[in-house]
């Protein structure tokens, strides 16, 4: 059985990386995540919730178990098309665990201040600075303030 | 060895909305009191929008769930025969530390549901004994909002102008109008100008983690501080595991274990439970003993019964012109309440709210939380581009009806680090709940249609969605029938209140915090006109 406890090896980081740049593929300027280098950024989350250090761990020892995926010499040594066929075939198979996986590759590409500039999102936290809006304007409820009570007393 | 203190006249269980009103109210009266915490304070710099993981933290140490956050002051919570997973804070402040503050009231009608709709029961008490109470808390903890909402009774100025509505709110705000629906800014306790020493919001978006600018209504910062400057002693890192009796059955204190492990005993003159729906039945059913064998103040059987959430529709528009709808207070813009009332020509009674939110970061947006996940693949990038800081929800707050089968019960394996019992669960969701949901959805896709969305996508039931917890002591004239009397008063001992959402008949179709808060004056207001006995 694998061991959902354990720490990456370097060949699943490896294959992490390389099924990153598939799940979030390189855009204007920016390479895909994994080759962004976020894979580590994906290692350190699975620290701050163990549903996220089982599924990255499920995911990577199914990748490695694939029968089809070892014929072929591993995920690494697979062409682009078999790849997201693997995945595919993953996301089937192990929907909940698969989806955790994503979000975690979401989170890690999501909060890199490179990909923040890209999207036009200020970076950093919420605080201080805030956002402006125009203050309320009473005019907005002309329509609404015609109707009549319609309350039910009781 | 148990460490026993000295005496007090009122012991308050909890810190958050209910608790921390009776604590201000009766330290103007001179009773002494004492107020048991079982989290800490947690400081302003902490607030995860102070830091730029905030998303991060936001699904991790600061998940709206427990049983996710997993913190030293949270206890577990089975959740498997419930189909809603309660979620709930524990600090200095309770669940305000990181509710959103949207604070509508309840209609004079949803104290009457039996006499108008023959279903569930009335209350003991009316909107109109209420409405003085709900002014003070409004006053308390800050209402920003604008009164001549014409679906609600006329009601005082509120403290505060409405928060920003924004372009987002008022594009829905006109599709409403075009429907002739009514729509109106909502009530919100998150200051729009600076009030009581408290900064105005700025509008950052999450007010869903804690507001280190002091602008949301949390008692930690609206009523505490001048509780605490007024004589009430807050004891943190104090976990409460028995509410103790003599043999007449009247509360001597709790008993409870302090950060060390140590038990400590703290004896009282009477006992508040202001621990939220779940914890309060949780310590009560915890509490047996000769007089109470069943339970504390449970002749009734009813203690944990009734067990009511507001069950959650998601309705998300997805639009085209760019609003950047993050900006702006999370679920704090405007709230329709076209259906609230019981419709004869539907299948089912009782109504909903639709209450309006907006958006939220980048990590919210592709994982999902207000329209979907984005897909992964090929089509990712420009899928996340439609979707980043254009969509605004509808979300559907339905009133759920009580039923003996949705109930807390204690765990009988599973306990919290101290070894204290959990709750376990148990819920699911009614027909009528589920054919509200199902015309709350239709009608909500109608309205965002309306104001233009591209897409429109339906979460017709959320599971993460047991923010308000009620029902589970409720309050009423039967002893037979209710665990409380109007006053929050227990029918079994004439020491022992109960002040949070666990009193609650029904449930209306708001979020519950103004009643809860609204009731916990009125019961501090009647201890203090009517129990002088119990002062020392």
């Amino acid at each position: 059985m694998p061991d959902r406890e354990r720490n990456l090896t370097d060949s699943d980081r490896i294959v992490l990386k390389a099924v990153m740049d598939l799940v979030v593929p390189a855009v204007d300027d920016l390479p895909g995540a994994g080759e962004m280098g976020l894979a580590g950024n994906v290692e350190e989350l699975t620290g701050r919730r163990p549903e996220y250090r089982d599924a990255l761990s499920a995911v990577l020892d199914a990748l490695s178990l694939d029968p089809s995926v070892r014929a072929e010499g591993g995920f690494t040594a697979l062409e682009e098309d078999q790849r997201l066929a693997a995945l595919h075939a993953l996301e089937a198979a192990m929907p909940a665990k698969f989806d955790v996986f994503i979000d975690l590759i979401y989170i890690a590409y999501y909060s890199d201040e490179r990909v923040h500039e890209r999207i036009g999102w200020r970076s950093g936290p919420l605080q201080p600075l805030g956002w402006e809006l125009p203050k309320f304007d009473p005019s907005v409820l002309e329509t609404v303030s015609q109707r009549k009570p319609f309350w039910r007393k009781a | 060895m148990t460490i026993t203190h000295e005496p007090t006249d009122i012991l308050i269980l909890g810190s958050g909305a209910s608790g921390a009103a009776v604590a201000w109210r009766l330290a103007n009266s001179d009773f002494n009191i004492v107020c048991l915490e079982q989290g800490r304070w947690i400081k302003p710099e902490e607030y995860p929008n102070e830091h730029k993981d905030w998303e991060i933290q936001a699904r991790t140490n600061w998940a709206f769930d427990p049983n996710v956050r997993k913190l030293d002051s949270d206890y577990p919570i089975n959740v498997d025969e419930s189909s809603i997973d309660p979620l709930m804070f524990n600090a200095v402040g309770g669940s305000t530390v990181h509710w959103t503050a949207h604070t509508p009231r309840f209609h004079p009608s949803d104290f009457r549901v039996k006499t108008l709709d023959g279903v569930a029961d009335d209350w003991p008490l009316t909107y109109d004994e209420l409405e003085p109470f709900y002014d003070a808390y409004d006053a308390l903890m800050g209402c920003s909002g604008i009164n001549g909402d014409p679906a609600n009774p006329p009601r005082t100025e509120r403290p505060m102008p409405p928060l920003p509505i924004g372009p987002d709110g008022e594009r829905m705000a006109k599709a409403f109008d075009r429907l002739g629906w009514h729509w109106w800014p909502s009530d919100s306790y998150v200051n729009s100008v600076p009030y009581r020493g408290r900064n105005a919001c700025n509008n950052c978006g999450n007010t869903g983690l804690g507001c280190s600018r002091g602008a949301k209504g949390q008692t930690d910062v609206a009523i505490w501080p001048e509780a605490i400057a007024n004589g009430v002693e807050l004891r943190t890192d104090s976990r409460v595991f028995r509410v103790e009796t003599d043999s007449d059955g009247r509360a001597t204190g709790a008993s409870y274990y302090d950060a060390n492990g140590d038990v400590n005993f703290q004896p009282a003159n009477a006992v508040v439970m202001a621990m939220n729906g779940i914890g309060s039945p949780r310590i009560m059913l915890n509490s047996m003993s000769d007089s109470h064998a069943n339970g504390l103040c449970n002749s009734s059987g009813l203690v944990g019964k009734n067990l009511m959430f507001h069950p959650y529709a998601m309705v998300s528009g997805l639009f085209d012109d760019g609003l950047q709808t993050y900006k702006g207070a999370l679920a704090n813009m405007i709230l329709s309440q076209e259906f609230y009332e019981t419709d004869p020509d539907k299948d089912f009674v009782r109504g909903y709210t639709y209450q309006v939110a907006r958006s939220s970061g980048p990590v919210s947006t592709a994982c999902g939380y207000m329209f979907g996940r984005v897909p992964w693949g090929a089509d990712h990038h420009t899928e996340f581009g439609r979707r980043f800081g254009d969509v605004t929800v509808l979300g559907v707050i339905g009133e759920d009806l009580p039923e003996e089968h949705n109930r807390v019960e204690l765990d009988s394996k599973l306990t919290d680090s101290n070894g204290i019992p959990s709750p376990k669960v148990f819920y699911k969701l009614s027909k009528n709940s589920r054919k509200q949901l199902d015309d709350a959805v239709e009608n909500a896709e109608t309205a965002l249609n309306e104001a233009g969305a591209i897409q429109v996508l339906a979460t017709r039931f959320l599971k993460v969605a047991g923010w308000h917890l009620m029902g589970t002591a409720r309050m009423g004239d039967d002893a037979d029938s209710s665990v409380v009397d109007k006053w929050g008063q227990a029918h079994d001992a004439d020491n022992i209140f109960v002040v949070d959402g666990s009193v609650f008949v029904t449930c209306a179709a708001v979020n519950p915090t103004p009643t809860i808060g609204a009731l916990a004056l009125r019961t501090a207001d009647y201890i203090d006109r009517e129990r002088s006995d119990l002062k020392s």
